[in-house]
């Protein structure tokens, strides 16, 4: 009997660690998928970004607080919290963005998360968020380094031998130059050589850096828009030309500079104008320049004034630093918007009451209908952004207080140019190109451009503003803020 | 022209001069142009050095992003904690870097060394038309500096927006620390380099149009002064826009005003909502001042160049009224092409077309004056100098720079390109390379005019070849990073997997980058070493045409003893055919043009013009 309460005890613990294991990890696993989407544009957990590293947070703080924290930690500052109001002055009093949006187990799922990934051990610390390998490192930076001496040593020695081999070489020279009464070196013919030689190998530089690292742009591949195809053609124009007036006007630069050094022996000529050689010069840069100007324009004329009644409407919020989506739904009319609305609950500023908003849905995903047009709406919260497209060949400031747009169509699904490029991994970004603060370099967007099923599918997937209940009864601040978050977790653990 | 009365007037006050010279009006409040371009100079190569070593700490960021570097925390405490740069500091670098190169170095350091040396040498007269204001130009320079240097020390750092200041950004110390006292101390000082390029620009002008010396026709002028002479004037036409929308920019971060912000809510925007302004209107006023910055600094490299090449070519420039057409067309068509900084900033798709116009125009006055110097070396009897290779590596970064200026100048191109790595290799090779390659070729020619002695010429090979490789192997890998769409003012790539190719090329751009920073040092040494222990020069050591070296070796002020020189000829008469040497100074008549007794003779300089001191 006392046996089988023992073995039944032990199995019940054993069973309830499995249980309880397995409930850390799950949590740490939904925290990761939190985290990515909602910190990483401005936190790591073994580095400072924007915001301060997170690892060892979990002790720091306790749980309770670490809610009140990330749910509205301006209001914990001006409650006078002093924890608070330390932390806010040891990181220059930037502003936190509030995410009462999620919810305290959310909260403490990424606290786990984070817990995870400060008790790695600092080697094996190699998955951090999406931005994996960097964080990771970061962490591992806590150990030594290999590189670090390596490099500064390798620095220290470059310096010093160069300044001592000169020292050296000038102090011999000049007194061999002083003994013999005349310059050792015959500089006049070993320049002129290495102005040739620089010429040659220059040229076989840059030839070889258009095939080889050419392949690792994206004119390399198709443009994945309709206006793209017309703007490679744009481009290769230009390439070959500029290509070809780069080589001729080197080569005689470089040609003339060896051909005709000074031995001596020779007078230069005196030709000081030849007005019909001017006269050709001038005309056959500006004949040139005039067809690239015309196909320039038209080219630029086209892209910038494409309008489709039919063009789906989407609206790209840009802040620091981050971005959504807002699809315009079913009425394909987006609802007005006002900066004073903009808040921590409701990021995008609808005006809840609006009849064009109710349909409205918010994402953290761009996705676009091969094949259909769409218009690109941009409105920027705080400072300038750009939204960079490059595969589209598309980009747009984003400016607060100036909407912006671009209109085009996306031709080429995210599954149709992973089979292109032969990379199942490849997704679409959209960048920020507009300097816009400490986290600019990380201020981004996964696009994808789905089939019109799939797209159709993926939207019918987004709940719209008012999706969990009528505007009457929910406050509506809540509205935006109940799609703006969660959602993308839904999505992601779909996944 | 009558400059006879002007003559005796200065010549008296020359005299006059001499009985109350000291330490400090000789050295340090000077008022004399030959010490007011040295002053630019050592300024200038100073404030390069620290932009440039600025460049190189972001680029040891860019190339090893994982990698501690501890010295970091030694050089800017709490911006390298743990030996990782911060990147709001290296927001910082970067804008500080770009600051100091673009107005720094090369518009105070380049335009303000060679203009101030050059103008009155060369045109034939004593000093500026306001020696005085010269000095002040000099001390307004000298004070921005300070402004601009004691930003780097300030709490939140130093403005870190970019060196364009885009507002919101650099309006809200909220939305990066950078914008807080660092980003006041920024427009303080721009605002103070305004004030010493308008004193200058306004005494380089005036000097060149109403001093020259007898016989100095406009038509024969040297093409240094005619660059000089654009120059000023797009600076003075330019600058004081740049000061008004500074001054804007100063009320909406002090004052509560929005011209350039925007719906910005009260929490962001300091408990003050904005409505009203525009950002754009910033970069409006910003680039109608930053377009023609690009020639202010371009232009008079280009005119050292000009005068280099023919000097060390031994041949007249080729077609000198095109060169001077094409100076006059560069200048005029500046500024009406500033909008193709903004092509994608939402303007009307018209504007787009007519900015885009007005660029691609400029590249057929930019085409002519390379076509005109590749004539120029053809058949030419080259002399290999530092400053002649100098000159070459101008011209050749002139070409590959200025023809990707046909990709960006394109408004449908600049879709793509738009603010990336490409537009960072471009202009730092147009503008960057070429300008600083001018500088360079202008030091090494005029090196003894300035301190009577010769930099050495073996060091002066290495250092040309040493930084014409590095800055090639710097910029021109970062066009493909361009093309792959990788952004420029990123602290790192490593958020973007397909960036990640990249990291060799970032690597091997740094090690290059880095070789370049010690041929500098090179350049350090032989400058500086030169200027006590140099070999002495001749009276004209390059042989060449211009007035400046009929002058004596030893400065004197008012620049010539007895009378000033007269002009018999233009400045490019070399190899001409029937003379006696392949040079003829503009101040050598032809047989019977005129009486000998007028000539003033440079042999005749007598020691008593040494300034006694005390």
């Amino acid at each position: 009997m006392r046996i089988i309460t023992t073995v039944f005890r032990s199995l019940l613990l054993v069973s309830l660690l499995s249980i309880s294991f397995s409930g850390f990890t799950q949590t740490a696993e939904e925290g990761e998928k939190l985290f990515t989407a909602n910190c990483t544009s401005c936190h790591a957990i073994g580095e400072k970004v924007v915001g301060p590293a997170l690892k060892g947070t979990h002790t720091k703080h306790k749980e309770e607080w670490f809610i009140k924290w990330v749910k509205n930690s301006q209001k914990m500052i001006k409650s006078g919290d002093a924890m608070a109001v330390q932390l806010s002055k040891e990181n220059n009093e930037a502003l936190m963005t509030s995410f009462e949006n999620l919810s305290d187990n959310q909260i403490k799922s990424i606290r786990a998360y984070i817990q995870a990934e400060s008790e790695k051990p600092a080697a094996a610390a190699t998955a951090g968020a999406s931005v994996g390998s960097e964080t990771a490192s970061g962490a591992a930076a806590s150990g030594e380094n290999p590189y670090t001496n390596r490099i500064n040593w390798l620095l220290f020695i470059i310096a010093a031998l160069l300044v001592g081999v000169i020292g050296q070489i000038f102090g011999i020279l000049s007194k061999v130059s002083e003994i013999q009464g005349k310059p050792v070196i015959n500089w006049s013919s070993i320049n002129a050589k290495l102005l040739l030689a620089f010429m040659i190998t220059g040229l076989i530089a840059s030839i070889w850096e258009f095939v080889v690292h050419g392949r690792w742009t994206v004119y390399a591949t198709d443009a994945a828009s309709a206006h793209g195809a017309e703007y490679d053609n744009m481009f290769m124009i230009t390439v070959a030309i500029t290509g070809v007036v780069f080589i001729i006007t080197q080569i005689l630069l470089f040609w003339y500079g060896y051909r005709y050094r000074a031995d001596g022996k020779r007078k230069a000529i005196y030709y000081p104008d030849n007005h019909k050689l001017e006269l050709i010069w001038t005309v056959i840069p500006a004949i040139v320049l005039t067809i690239l100007v015309i196909r320039g324009l038209k080219t630029w004329n086209h892209i910038m004034n494409s309008r489709d009644e039919k063009a789906s409407v989407v609206e790209v919020f840009g802040y620091q630093f981050g971005w959504s989506v807002r699809y315009a739904g079913a009425d394909n009319k987006l609802g007005n918007h006002d900066f004073r609305q903009m808040g921590v609950v409701n990021a995008f500023g609808v005006d809840p009451k609006d009849p064009k908003a109710q349909d409205d849905i918010v994402t953290t995903e761009l996705h676009f209908e091969s094949g259909k047009p769409v218009s690109l709406k941009f409105r920027a919260k705080d400072v300038i952004h750009s939204a960079y497209l490059p595969h589209f060949r598309v980009q747009m400031n984003v400016v607060p207080g100036l909407p912006t747009q671009f209109n085009f169509t996306p031709t080429i699904t995210t599954a149709e140019m992973r089979t292109k490029l032969n990379n199942p991994k490849f997704d679409y970004i959209l960048l920020c190109n507009k300097i816009c603060g400490g986290a600019h370099y990380r201020m981004k967007m996964k696009v994808v451009v789905d089939s019109p099923e799939d797209y159709k599918k993926w939207l019918a997937s987004q709940p719209s503003l008012v999706a969990s209940s009528t505007p009457a009864e929910m406050p509506v601040d809540t509205n935006a803020q109940v799609s703006i978050s969660t959602e993308p977790a839904k999505t992601l653990a779909s996944k | 022209m009558s400059n006879l009365h002007h003559d005796d007037h200065s010549h008296d006050s020359h005299e006059h001069g001499h009985h109350k010279e000291t330490f400090i009006s000789k050295y340090v409040f000077s008022m004399d142009h030959k010490m007011i371009a040295k002053q630019f100079l050592i300024t200038g190569i100073i404030m390069g050095t620290l932009g440039m070593a600025m460049s190189l700490l972001f680029r040891l960021q860019l190339a090893y992003p994982d990698m501690k570097m501890p010295f970091l925390e030694n050089l800017i405490g709490q911006w390298g904690k743990d030996g990782k740069l911060d990147p709001n500091f290296y927001l910082a670098l970067i804008t500080i870097h770009g600051t100091i190169m673009v107005f720094y170095v090369l518009t105070a350091g380049l335009s303000g060394t060679f203009s101030n040396l050059l103008i009155p040498l060369q045109v034939g007269t004593r000093d500026m038309a306001s020696p005085f204001m010269n000095m002040l130009s000099y001390w307004f320079f000298f004070l921005s500096s300070v402004v601009l240097c004691c930003s780097l020390f300030v709490e939140g750092g130093p403005a870190s927006a970019g060196w364009t200041v885009y507002p919101p950004l650099s309006a809200l110390p909220k939305a990066i620390p950078g914008s807080g006292t660092g980003m006041t101390l920024w427009l303080a000082a721009i605002v103070l380099f305004i004030a010493s390029s308008l004193l200058g620009g306004i005494n380089y002008i005036t000097t060149i149009l109403n001093m020259r010396t007898k016989g100095m026709k406009m038509s024969r002028l040297p093409l240094t002064i005619w660059a000089f002479l654009m120059t000023a004037v797009l600076g003075l036409l330019s600058f004081p826009v740049l000061l008004g929308g500074a001054l804007l920019l100063i009320f909406d971060r002090s004052f509560g005003t929005s011209f350039y912000l925007a719906d910005i809510p009260a929490d962001i925007a300091g408990g003050i909502e904005r409505v009203g302004g525009s950002p754009i209107l910033y970069q409006h006023l910003f680039w109608f001042l930053g377009h023609p910055e690009v020639y202010i600094i371009l232009l008079p490299a280009l005119g050292i160049t000009s005068e280099v090449i023919a000097t060390n070519s031994r041949k007249p420039i080729f077609g000198y009224r095109a060169m001077i057409g094409s100076i006059l067309a560069i200048g005029i068509l500046s500024f009406i092409v500033w909008g193709h900084h903004m092509f994608i900033t939402g303007m009307n798709p018209f504007l787009g077309s007519v900015f885009m116009l007005g660029t691609l125009i400029i590249a057929v006055p930019s085409a002519v004056k390379t076509f005109n110097y590749l004539a120029t070396l053809w058949q030419g009897n080259l002399r290999l100098t530092p400053a002649m290779l100098f000159a070459i590596g101008l011209v050749s970064f002139f070409i590959t720079g200025g023809l990707t200026g046909i990709w960006l100048g394109n408004a449908a191109l600049d879709i793509n390109l738009h603010d990336t790595y490409f537009v960072v290799a471009h202009f730092h090779l147009v503008m960057g390379s070429a300008a600083i390659f001018g500088m360079m070729s202008g030091i090494y020619h005029w090196f003894p005019k300035m301190f009577k002695r010769k930099m050495s010429e073996s060091l002066g090979h290495l250092h040309f070849w040493l930084t014409i490789v590095s800055a090639y192997c710097v910029f021109f890998p970062m066009h493909f990073m361009g093309l792959a769409g990788v952004p420029r003012r990123y602290y790192a790539n490593s958020a973007y997997e397909s960036f990640d190719i990249f990291i060799n090329m970032n690597q091997f751009i740094t090690i290059a980058a880095l070789l370049g920073g010690a041929a500098q040092l090179i350049f350090l040494w032989n400058f500086f070493y030169s200027i006590r222990k140099g070999k002495r020069t001749e009276q004209n050591p390059w042989e060449s045409n211009t007035l400046e070296w009929t002058a004596p070796i030893e400065h004197i002020h008012g620049n010539w003893p007895g009378e000033l020189p007269t002009v018999y000829r233009w400045a490019y008469d070399y190899s001409k055919p029937g003379a006696e040497k392949d040079y003829l100074p503009q101040n050598v008549p032809d047989a019977g043009q005129v009486d000998e007794q007028q000539e003033p003779n440079p042999e005749v300089f007598v020691p008593a013009s040494k300034p006694t001191v005390g």
